[in-house]
């Protein structure tokens, strides 16, 4: 907390100063303009978690109208190329077909009786993240088979009640887009930062700084708020992007969105600033800040891999990591339209780490400032 | 506190850890004077200008710089010295009015003020290039040159100059010392540290250090008089001096001090019939010269003549 005797004309004299450092550094505005731009490129073109246009081998012994109906709704659905020719495992094992769907003959007969059917799904479980795509596609193509099966049963079969909900075309990139967010800041604010402290000590400015009456809570604030500012435009860009390139729906409180990013920001400036007095080296800052910033948000912060799907030790240890918190709360604003009630818990993790890194951060600076 | 002094110190320590960086130190730098550190890397020079400048409280004793002690942790005299460190200068991607810019906001100058002190210094210091000049483009005397200037924006009475010709031409040190003169005839004080003795003899006293002593204190002419209270001589053999003739000479009766410089060699003794008899068997052939001491002979008398 700024105590007293924090002056701003202080604080803003050493935030000019770093603006113009970063003006006239052309490495840093590379990478603060670029990084969020190449991101959204990367994973909003080139990478997409959506499979789609599978091969299907189908083996329909029914061939009646309900069986064609399934296939139909397999078909429809974008994800599956149906094709009923060849033995349907034989394809699957040379790699031919993703999957093979077998529907026996009497099918129909036992809809129109009102009994319950089923029909036999085979998966390639060699590729298993492939597999895990088409395993989550399978409720919802359940429930539209379901719905459309009805008419030709005199009672509705026993309806799955699963659907996608906030995201119901399953559009990957309304999930990977709003996480970028969590990327470019977990990067971006950690590594700048990191490296702007850093360099002061290195070439030995910090101790020039620190024989004014300039207070080290000033120099803290005037060199780390140009660099949030500056990873909060790559924020912008990434939302602006993600609602006008890519049609992601916003369904929450933009304000909200706004504290997220803001909490989290802190929390990465606080890491960098720990880095930065830990290291004193731009060098080794740079590669700590790598490791300790895009490793967790890239990887453990649910960005690619689900948090609920990790092995339990590592379920627990995001907990630790403000990433995964503002990842969950992202998501929840943009595609939810989750408010304050709802996003309380990773609200509270991201306010609380966020509060300890800073804490962490100053007396670590504090300390080795003074004798 | 004595009025005629600008600082003051009295068995001033300062240690880190169970290392004692700086030991037992008092002395006084009077106003208006140009105040010398000599001494190794690892003397205590840098330490005790750190501890000067309001950047380290001392561990024990009491020190006061112009009027303040460290009671509130060395904030005040922040406020009224300059410092300018030996590492760091300017920042080299900032232009000439940027960095002057950055001092004066570190410092909450007044625009105005500011701007008539940064004319004031550029007359004082010769400098006359466009205030948007990269510093980066500006040669190493200069640069400072400017540096004095950022550290003096306030108007400091005391300045503190660590090394501060550390990597500058020969011709810009002589410039830089011009420049201190001028500085101390506008009656500030400067405290300088530096390893060059030629730049020592142009102190006005002299404070030699030695693993965070105090071991000497005085003006040049001082220390070379207590020194070497006797006279000194230029030993020159024309060619390597005789076999086992320094040996002997090292045991001779009154001899203070023996060290080669370059070819020849300098031996100090305590009076003047001390030398003729135990320079008496000087080979033919060699000559011998009387010579002042100078500030390097001094300091391997007093420093390194400890070590041995």
């Amino acid at each position: 907390m700024p105590g007293p005797s924090f002056n701003i004309h202080r604080a803003y004299s050493v935030a000019r100063k770093e603006v113009m450092h970063v003006l006239r550094d052309p490495f840093t505005l590379a990478l603060a303009l670029g990084l969020p731009v190449m991101l959204v490129t990367f994973f909003g073109y080139a990478i997409d978690f959506e499979v789609k246009n599978l091969s299907l081998a189908v083996s329909d012994m029914d061939n009646g109208p309900s069986s064609r109906r399934l296939l139909d709704i397999f078909s429809a659905s974008g994800y599956f190329n149906v094709s009923a020719a060849g033995d349907p495992i034989r394809k699957v094992d040379a790699g031919e077909a993703a999957a093979a769907l077998f529907i026996k003959p009497d099918f129909s007969r036992d809809l129109r009786r009102g009994k319950s059917v089923s029909a036999q799904f085979v998966l390639d479980g060699s590729d298993n993240s492939k597999a895990a795509v088409i395993m989550g596609y399978l409720p919802g193509l359940e429930a539209a088979a379901d719905a459309r099966l009805a008419d030709y049963s005199p009672s509705p079969p026993v309806s799955l009640e699963t659907r996608f909900l906030y995201n119901p075309e399953l559009n990957s990139r309304w999930f990977t887009i709003p996480g970028l967010a969590a990327i470019i800041i977990g990067l971006l604010a950690i590594m700048l930062t990191a490296m702007t402290v850093a360099r002061e000590w290195e070439n030995g400015s910090m101790e020039l700084l620190l024989s004014t009456p300039v207070r080290p809570l000033e120099i803290i604030v005037g060199k780390l708020a140009p660099y949030g500012v500056l990873v909060l435009t790559g924020v912008f860009f990434v939302y602006l992007a993600s609602r006008l390139v890519f049609g992601v729906p916003f369904a929450g409180s933009h304000l909200l969105f706004l504290l997220a990013c803001v909490l989290f920001i802190v929390a990465a400036l606080a890491q960098g600033l720990f880095i930065s007095v830990a290291t004193r080296q731009q060098q080794v800052a740079m590669q700590l800040s790598m490791i300790t910033g895009l490793l967790p948000s890239m990887l453990l912060s649910g960005f690619i891999f689900p948090v609920e799907s990790m092995p339990p030790f590592f379920r627990y240890f995001t907990m630790l990591l403000p990433p995964r918190w503002f990842m969950e709360a992202a998501r929840g604003i943009y595609l939810k339209g989750a408010g304050l009630r709802e996003l309380a818990v990773p609200f509270l993790a991201l306010t609380a780490l966020s509060a300890l890194m800073l804490a962490l951060a100053l007396k670590k600076f504090k300390t080795d400032l003074e004798p | 506190m004595n009025p005629s002094c600008a600082l003051e110190v009295n068995g001033l320590s300062i240690k880190f850890g169970d290392f004692t960086a700086v030991d037992d130190v008092s002395f006084c730098v009077r106003k208006g004077e140009i105040f010398g550190f000599l001494g190794a890397n690892g003397a205590g020079k840098t330490t005790t200008i750190r501890m000067l400048c309001g950047l380290l409280v001392p561990t024990s004793g009491t020190a006061t710089v112009g009027g303040l002690g460290f009671g509130d942790g060395g904030k005040g005299i922040k406020r009224i010295v300059g410092y300018m460190s030996q590492k760091f200068t300017l920042y080299n991607d900032l232009t000439v009015g940027e960095n002057l810019d950055f001092a004066a906001g570190l410092r909450k100058l007044d625009p105005a003020y500011a701007k008539k002190r940064r004319k004031e210094l550029f007359a004082l210091t010769g400098f006359d290039r466009p205030l948007s000049t990269m510093v980066r483009a500006l040669p190493g005397g200069i640069k400072q040159e400017l540096a004095l200037s950022a550290a003096m924006l306030h108007d400091p009475e005391i300045i503190f100059l660590d090394e501060p010709t550390s990597g500058v031409a020969p011709a810009a040190r002589a410039r830089f010392w011009d420049l201190i003169r001028k500085v101390t005839a506008l009656g500030k004080t400067v405290i300088v540290t530096t390893h060059y003795m030629d730049e020592a003899e142009q102190c006005g006293r002299i404070a030699l250090m030695r693993t965070g002593r105090l071991i000497a204190l005085g003006s040049p002419e001082e220390l070379k008089a207590s020194a070497f209270p006797g006279p000194m001589a230029e030993l020159d053999f024309n060619g390597p001096p005789p076999e086992g003739f320094i040996s002997g000479l090292r045991k001779a009766r009154g001899l203070l001090e023996l060290s080669p410089h370059g070819m020849r060699w300098h031996a100090a003794f305590s009076g003047g019939t001390e030398m003729d008899s135990a320079l008496a068997g000087l080979p033919a052939g060699a000559s011998r010269a009387l010579i002042k001491p100078s500030l390097e002979d001094v300091f391997i008398r007093l420093v390194e003549g400890k070590e041995r």
